[in-house]
């Protein structure tokens, strides 16, 4: 593997253009313009619009993909007129959103109404700045980035009840508290599992997490884990068979009723950036983030960029399960889905932790042994 | 709610439902009034409109009590045909139904497969009625035309389509437990309150009760044919699920005996000797007198049905003249409605989507 990384990209695209820059001014200002420090925020600015380009195009990729496929699932096409089959029926959606007056009802609280979309989308595209796609891919190797991206997911309820609260609708309100109930009810057995991959990989960084992995994916030892993680992001993600908050035969669009236009589209978009963080977490967690077996021979593996297309396709797949989840399964009551979250996922999750920490004590085994002879 | 236009309030306590009251009445067309000012072929246009989902059953309906009304007997093909195509606008309807009911469970997948099944009877529907959705097909003496060419070959290819789609319903639905967690034990109206109530057809057979007017009391030719009336035991929305998928298989079973027999006996569709302001397509012309003299007959004539929704029933009086004198139907879903007073209290709000969608209900029908 090269030592590319889409920092190194960033920082090569900011030296050039700002060494480009700095021959139009006199020798001060080019001095100061070509500095580390200058080039440096430059780097940063630049990474980050990558990050939000290459998040923003996957997400709308996805939506492009979740069509196609339920439409397969239910016998018909998707969309198929707007693009090489309806690859830009997206793309045109949002710019017929986009010029959409956006309307705020009357008696909606202005900055709650404004700021909940906002707030909401910020918050999903932050966290990809801390998800490694591939080695050196990611905005910076924290010790704790795993925590960090779950606390920024679980940022989420807040904005959508604040959303739902603000645009003064009662159906808006019940599904705004539904989802809220829903997702924090769901935290934490999505934690819990988290907790037995941490225990299993003995950190909360995610390129560790994914470097654990080498001898073999996590799925296997944590399958219970996995079970209970997958279900918990279908309820946060509010997909089939958890999209309570949105049932449109009891609620009319659940919480997002009363927005229209680019804020519906921010909505959207925000949805299906946290279905892909999800993909991408269930990716990093347990199927071996961008790595594969060693079995697999080694011309899949190692032409250029192999990292990150081996990551995108075990992340579509994954994502693909939850299309595959919503053509087949009906909608569940509000106190099954907690009934479920509470009494059935919990326990399991315990359980998963419990399984991962006598992994751990499997392995330290012959450890064990060693340690009186290391003593003496 | 998503059936329609009319509305169902509901005083809710918690997310307990303590009571509701259907509104109805936002569909009302005054088809019984109109249908005193219409001749009585006429009046087979409104029939397709009064519920949509069954046109031809409730065609059949009224031109039953209308050929008593006006002493008029059809030839025997006509009521095959007839037979046929109430029997597979029963299957139409329920894949209708099913369609709806699924897609308030949040089932996207099976609403698409029942609406593209749905499609093939309406292609059926169009090659010898000419409509998709309103078919202005009956005629007092028989049917406006006979079977085209090839017809029955098409319905047997398309009736064991279904067949093996009735399979993939019942794996997309029975087998997930989050179905059977959704609809299990909801809704119960048993036998004693049903009929009470006089809630018919799949409601009431749901709670093991076997009255079905085609067994009960033999219309048409529905004596002449083998089928077994479906009912189911535990009179909630699963069982519901249950009596009408089998009422489905129990129709293909007599789609498959219509189709046999109409194959081996062909023959006029339409009566002779009709006069000709009803309308006979080959009355003789040319005889003036024929034409000048009218001879109204004068009768009353009763019909109940066993069709999708439940029993309905159509009272015609005829005091002679070219249009009746007063018309009654009787709307199974209106009254299977109103007994949600009985079957919605005690359950969540959450569970009316899957309860009214058991009932299974056509607006058009009700308001009439």
């Amino acid at each position: 593997m090269s030592s590319v990384t889409l920092y190194s990209v960033a920082y090569s695209i900011a030296a050039i253009l700002l060494g480009g820059l700095a021959h139009l001014f006199p020798a001060p200002v080019h001095g100061w313009l070509i500095s580390g420090d200058v080039v440096t925020a430059l780097a940063t600015v630049i990474f980050a619009a990558i990050l939000l380009a290459a998040s923003m195009l996957n997400t709308i990729l996805l939506i492009w993909y979740e069509r196609k496929l339920l439409g397969r699932f239910m016998d018909r096409r998707g969309a198929m007129h707007v693009g090489y089959a309806g690859l830009l029926q997206n793309f045109a959606d949002g710019l017929k959103l986009f010029r959409k007056d956006t309307v705020r009802p009357g008696q909606a609280d202005p900055l709650g109404f404004w700021l909940s979309p906002t707030a909401y989308m910020v918050t999903s595209l932050v966290i990809f700045g801390l998800l490694p796609i591939s080695t050196g891919w990611n905005g910076g190797s924290l010790p704790l980035t795993l925590l960090l991206a779950l606390v920024i997911f679980s940022f989420a309820p807040l904005f959508i009840f604040l959303g739902a609260w603000a645009s003064n609708n009662k159906y808006s309100l019940i599904g705004g508290m539904r989802s809220a109930a829903q997702m924090i009810a769901y935290e934490v057995p999505i934690l819990l599992a988290v907790v037995a991959v941490v225990v299993l990989a003995g950190s909360f960084d995610l390129n560790t997490i994914v470097l654990e992995q080498r001898n073999y994916w996590f799925w296997a030892p944590l399958f219970l884990a996995l079970i209970v993680f997958l279900t918990g992001m279908l309820a946060e993600m509010e997909r089939i068979p958890f999209d309570l908050p949105e049932a449109e035969a009891e609620l009319v669009e659940g919480w997002n009723t009363e927005y229209g236009g680019m804020l519906f589209a921010f909505f959207m978009l925000a949805d299906y950036l946290r279905a892909l963080v999800g993909s991408i977490l269930v990716v990093l967690l347990f199927l071996g983030g961008w790595t594969l077996p060693s079995y697999i021979p080694a011309a899949l593996t190692s032409f250029p960029l192999a990292g990150i297309v081996w990551f995108m396709v075990k992340t579509y797949l994954v994502f693909g399960l939850f299309v595959w989840v919503r053509a087949s399964l009906p909608r569940i009551r509000t106190d099954q889905l907690l009934r479920l979250g509470w009494m059935r996922m919990v326990p399991l999750a315990l359980l998963s932790v419990i399984l991962a920490a006598l992994v751990v004590l499997a392995r330290c085994l012959p450890l064990i042994g060693c340690v009186p002879s290391m003593g003496g | 709610m998503t059936h329609g236009l009319w509305n169902l309030r509901v005083r809710i306590e918690g997310e307990i439902i303590k009571d509701v009251e259907p509104e109805m009445g936002y569909l009302h067309r005054g088809i019984e009034k109109i249908s005193e000012d219409r001749h009585y072929n006429e009046i087979i246009t409104l029939m397709d409109r009064t519920c949509y989902v069954a046109g031809l059953a409730w065609e059949h309906l009224f031109i039953v009590a209308a050929e008593q009304a006006l002493h008029v007997t059809p030839p025997e093909r006509a009521e095959y045909i007839r037979v046929l195509s109430a029997e597979l606008q029963r299957i139409a309807s329920h894949l209708m139904w099913y369609s709806a009911f699924v897609q308030d469970l949040g089932l996207m997948t099976p609403f698409l497969y029942g609406m593209r099944d749905r499609d093939l009877i309406l292609d059926l529907f169009q090659s010898y009625t000419g409509g998709r959705l309103t078919y202005e097909y009956m005629r007092v003496g028989g049917v406006r035309s006979d079977l085209p060419l090839g017809f029955t070959q098409r319905c047997r290819q398309v009736v064991d389509w279904l067949m093996d789609r009735f399979v993939e319903y019942d794996q997309l639905c029975l087998s997930s437990t989050i179905f059977h967690e959704r609809c299990d034990g909801l809704g119960v109206l048993l036998e004693p309150e049903a009929v009470a109530y006089g809630v018919t057809g799949p409601m009431l057979r749901s709670a093991g009760s076997h009255r079905d007017l085609r067994k009960d009391r033999p219309y048409s030719v529905y004596d002449k044919l083998q089928f077994q009336v479906a009912t189911a035991s535990t009179a909630d929305v699963t069982g519901r699920y249950l009596v009408r998928m089998e009422e489905m298989r129990q129709s293909v079973r007599i789609v498959r005996q219509c189709l046999d027999w109409l194959d081996d006996h062909p023959g006029p569709v339409m009566a002779e000797h009709l006069p000709r302001w009803l309308g006979a397509p080959y009355a003789p012309m040319g005889n003036e007198s024929y034409l000048l003299k009218r001879n109204y007959p004068t009768g009353v004539g009763l019909s109940m049905m066993e069709e999708p929704h439940g029993e309905a029933g159509a009272y015609v009086v005829n005091d002679g003249g070219e249009h009746p004198y007063r018309v009654k139907f009787r709307s199974p879903v209106l009254i299977n409605i109103w007994a949600a007073k009985r079957y919605l209290p005690g359950y969540r709000v959450a569970d009316i989507p899957p309860i009214m969608g058991s009932v299974d209900v056509c607006v058009g029908e009700c308001d009439r």
